[in-house]
């Protein structure tokens, strides 16, 4: 797995041995069932623990479904570290590449982040752009910086993937091009201040 | 007002109380006085209900004004982006209903189909593969997700969201689109680079 600095990848990467059976179990079972009619029972089957373990470790289905979001994050769809603004289209064109390829879990992935307070985090890589911004750019003015971040944040994520799939019928290929030439978009203006 | 109607209305109803993973099918026919079982029969899984309950906020709540320009389109997003601050449970639940796996055969929503009308009547000599990705980023911006986004993960009110969306809107626009004076007009008085 590569490195990243992902604040839930690190949550992610602290779960122990039997949370990451059951959060695994889960993920599969979404595959197979959808995040419907998955029951406890088959999550502790599945994983070969007790049913009790799987309540003891996660109290509600909330909880699981928010744990396996992160799980499925760091572990399905992890992203290189990238420390260049000029590599930020490519990661964010792999990244649809790869939820296209796990359709599912991209939609609980995606689901889980517009939830409000009780969701999970909903831009889990600001900070990274953030740092990536005030390296390459550091005389950058607040306003532009910010945009910049919060437009690359919203590209850099499942809900993109599924907007072009489900609005406009997008196939893998397009998906992947149109984020990326986005990301390029939103970039182009400030690539040149690059010093 | 028919069966799946008032139970939606009902569930709406909740919601001002109630996340929506708290409200329950039993609830939802006491309101509406029908059994469990029938809401069932409309609305097999909460992913139906969700979806159901989503877009009857759209339409009665988050009503989309008219749009045939750009102009006019940032316009109907940052009252959208104000009409999402003021009722923030509803708009969380238009998000994550724009997120889930869809229970039928995908469809665009009304929304998506009025911006790619408005860019192939004002711009048609941009080849088709250019303007679908202009909508869909155009799209993308303009969406619950993306007020969801800047809300919860960086506490920007409806201006600030207006803000950015304004300014993602002048890039994306760039050069794909030749735009008519007043819509060059109306986006670099909105957005200056």
């Amino acid at each position: 797995m590569p490195a990243t600095s992902d604040p839930d990848a690190n949550a992610a990467g602290d779960v122990s041995r039997t949370q990451e059976a059951i959060l695994a179990s889960y993920a599969e079972l979404i595959e197979e069932l959808g995040t419907d009619d998955v029951s406890f029972r088959l999550i502790a089957r599945r994983a070969g623990v007790g049913e009790r373990t799987v309540f003891r470790n996660y109290a509600t289905r909330v909880d699981l479904l928010l744990a396996t979001a992160a799980w499925i994050e760091s572990r399905i769809f992890p992203r290189q570290d990238s420390p260049s603004i000029f590599d930020m289209p490519l990661t964010i064109r792999a990244a649809m590449e790869s939820y296209d390829h796990r359709p599912e879990l991209a939609h609980v992935v995606a689901e889980t982040t517009m939830r409000g307070v009780s969701g999970a985090a909903p831009s889990p890589r600001r900070a990274m752009l953030e740092a990536m911004l005030d390296a390459e750019i550091p005389m950058l003015d607040d306003d532009e910086r910010r945009a910049i971040v919060a437009a690359l944040a919203h590209l850099d994520s499942a809900a993109t993937w599924v907007t072009f799939r489900r609005e406009f019928g997008m196939s893998r290929r397009d998906i992947a091009d149109a984020a990326a030439w986005a990301a390029e978009a939103v970039l182009d203006p400030i690539r040149s201040r690059v010093g | 007002m028919d069966t799946p109607t008032a139970i939606l209305a009902s569930a709406a109803a909740a919601l001002r109380e109630n996340p929506f993973d708290d409200i329950s099918y039993r609830t939802l026919g006491d309101a509406v006085g029908v059994s469990e079982r029938t809401v069932y029969r409309h609305f097999p899984t909460r992913s139906h209900l969700l979806e159901g309950v989503a877009g009857w906020i759209e339409s009665t709540e988050f009503p989309l004004p008219p749009f045939v320009t750009i102009d006019q389109f940032q316009d109907a997003a940052r009252a959208r982006f104000l009409a999402f601050d003021s009722s923030p449970a509803f708009a969380f639940v238009c998000a994550r209903a724009a997120s889930i796996s869809p229970t039928g055969e995908p469809e665009p929503t009304f929304f998506t189909r009025a911006l790619a009308t408005m860019l192939a009547t004002n711009h048609p000599s941009v080849n088709e593969r250019d303007r679908r990705r202009v909508a869909a980023a155009l799209r993308y911006f303009a969406s619950a997700q993306f007020w969801a986004r800047m809300r919860t993960g960086f506490e920007m009110s409806a201006p600030a969201i207006a803000d950015v969306f304004e300014r993602t809107v002048a890039k994306v626009l760039g050069d794909v689109l030749i735009l008519t004076d007043t819509e060059m007009a109306g986006v670099s008085r909105r957005a200056p680079a």
